[in-house]
């Protein structure tokens, strides 16, 4: 498959967003608290610097082998077309996250809601874009 | 691919064939977008700005519509 900088840098995040995240949902959840715990928001920062980390190193390599890193007027109409769409995940995450908070104590069910939506709104920015760049725009 | 319907499609493959076998890159690196964005014109799915089209007209020195075609179906 022929892939440009733009898509070898979002396959890139979106395996390492699975990645960082799948282990921290996978390791906090499903939880009893009904507080987020000092060694959630450990795990947290952990999978934070995993994540840029990941980024950092992945980053360095694609560049060193697609010196071509310029973009155009398609990259940016399907980046704005990708994050139109992460828009709706989010407002919609949001809009759960604050009934969660609403019918549930704690802080723990609103911070996961949100956290996850976010995640997913991300994948979805990414994703989007993934699939336009092969749909051509 | 265009809007309400309607088709955007062109002779740029055939033009660059005729340019001295220009490659995509050497038509792209001239007009300012990527490779990718020369493949995805060629093959029809995806309409240049107009500034783009002007761009690739030029390139060719050729008047826009006969580098670009547009039908209503």
């Amino acid at each position: 498959m022929d892939l440009s900088f733009q898509e070898k840098s979002l396959w890139l995040l979106f395996v390492s967003l699975v990645g960082a995240f799948g282990f921290y949902f996978g390791t906090a959840l499903p939880g009893d608290a009904i507080d987020v715990m000092p060694h959630q928001v450990a795990l947290f920062v952990l999978a934070v610097v995993m994540l840029v980390i990941t980024q950092i190193a992945g980053h360095a390599v694609i560049a060193i082998l697609d010196r071509r890193t310029d973009t155009d007027e398609r990259d940016r109409l399907i980046a704005l077309k990708g994050t139109r769409n992460a828009a709706y995940v989010l407002a919609t995450g949001v809009f759960t996250a604050l009934c969660a908070a609403l019918v549930t104590d704690g802080n723990f069910i609103f911070m996961h809601v949100l956290l996850g939506s976010w995640v997913l709104a991300q994948l979805t920015e990414i994703g989007s874009q993934l699939v336009l760049y092969r749909r051509g725009a | 691919m265009g809007k309400a319907g309607g088709l955007i499609t062109n002779d740029i493959r055939l033009l660059r064939l005729r340019h001295a076998q220009m490659t995509q890159q050497e038509l792209a690196d001239r007009v300012g977008v990527t490779r990718q964005t020369v493949n995805a014109i060629e093959s029809n799915k995806y309409s240049p700005s107009l500034e783009v089209a002007f761009r690739i007209a030029r390139v060719f020195a050729l008047p826009l519509e006969q580098v670009f075609h547009y039908s209503e179906d």
